[in-house]
């Protein structure tokens, strides 16, 4: 085991540094608006973030490759996983007005929000219409 | 590594080396991992595919999240990651008693993390902002929103999910820490601590995840 690579302290303590500032980064960047950007902005930073933490923390900079292969596959099932799934939920009713439905059609969905008095209380009877509504609004 | 005659007794019969031994438990571990971050994503379709269709009240409902609560605990969590890690470092300099300390302090900062978690849990549970057909906080801010108890089901599904995994992994720390304090494990053979090590950065690298997706955008 002795021969295995040792990481000095110093980039151990770099990289949570690193860590550190982009994480105060990404909050602070989240004050601003920058439109549909916020969504690309916010994950780029946590790919970064999570990049350094495989790399170095998980050692797979220095481990053998077939391990951050193996990794990397995971991640491309799942960007496969993603795409296929907007594919279908993306573009219902894209087709055929009437399919566009939830994808479980006895799930509690609200055109609007059932109404509420002064104190954000419910008005009455509103656990009885909050199953069903979903079918009838299409 | 020198070959010497008489192997080492933590070598398995099965294995050729030593050096095999441990690249064979990394490999394994990666294929853990691996499931590891299939299953979170298929939390995280769950969450892309709701998001596309309600964006402006995924937008509104993570307004409901305490921003300071989770950029605190993923502080927490980044430092427990850092210990953890100078855990393996110091096993690796024969130092067993820093080892020990640093495991020790991973496992405080775990626990500190749920801590976080459950004062953000109980106060949701306090106003009802609920999964699903729980779901009953009607407050103004959220007037305007259509379905937010969908937000909070994926809110609770995935940040429960992974706070299991950070109670497995306090378990798996505590095992850790008995073993170091042994004296089983030692900068020639501390493959477990590799290994949960790699598994509690995972959970770390989740969070990095989940901490903008809900908190911040």
């Amino acid at each position: 085991m002795s021969e295995h690579h040792i990481t000095p302290l110093k980039t151990y303590l770099a990289v949570a540094g690193t860590l550190f500032f982009l994480t105060v980064v990404t909050v602070w960047v989240s004050y601003f608006d920058f439109g549909s950007f916020n969504i690309v902005i916010a994950m780029g930073v946590a790919t970064l973030k999570a990049s350094i933490v495989a790399l170095f923390f998980m050692h797979l900079l220095w481990d053998d490759k077939k391990n951050l292969t193996m990794f990397v596959m995971s991640l491309m099932f799942l960007g496969i996983f993603i795409t296929v799934t907007l594919l279908d939920t993306g573009f219902r009713g894209g087709v055929n007005s009437e399919v566009e439905s939830p994808i479980n059609n006895r799930a509690a969905f609200y055109d609007s929000l059932p109404l509420t008095d002064t104190h954000g209380h419910p008005v009455d009877e509103h656990s009885a219409d909050h199953h069903g509504e979903g079918e009838d609004h299409h | 590594m020198s070959h010497d005659n008489s192997s080492p007794k933590f070598l398995q019969h099965h294995f050729h080396d030593v050096e095999q031994q441990y690249e064979t438990a990394k490999l394994g571990m990666w294929a853990f991992i691996l499931t590891e971050v299939l299953t979170f994503g298929g939390l995280f379709v769950a969450y892309v595919v709701y998001r596309s269709w309600y964006p402006e009240m995924f937008v509104g409902a993570n307004l409901l999240l305490d921003v300071n609560k989770g950029l605190l605990n993923t502080i927490v969590l980044i430092t427990s990651s850092l210990t953890m890690v100078l855990a393996v470092w110091a096993i690796q300099k024969k130092n067993q008693k820093l080892s020990l300390f640093m495991l020790i302090a991973t496992f405080l900062f775990a626990f500190m993390f749920l801590g976080i978690k459950y004062l953000e849990y109980s106060h949701k549970f306090e106003v009802g902002q609920l999964p699903g057909e729980y779901y009953s906080y009607m407050g103004p801010e959220i007037a305007h929103l259509n379905n937010p108890h969908i937000f909070f089901s994926i809110y609770f599904i995935m940040t429960g999910l992974h706070g299991l995994h950070v109670a497995i992994g306090m378990g798996l720390i505590a095992w850790l820490i008995y073993a170091t304090a042994k004296g089983n494990l030692n900068s020639e053979y501390y493959t477990p601590m590799e290994m949960i090590g790699i598994f509690w950065h995972l959970v770390d690298l989740i969070w990095i995840y989940l901490f903008p997706l809900f908190y911040l955008i």
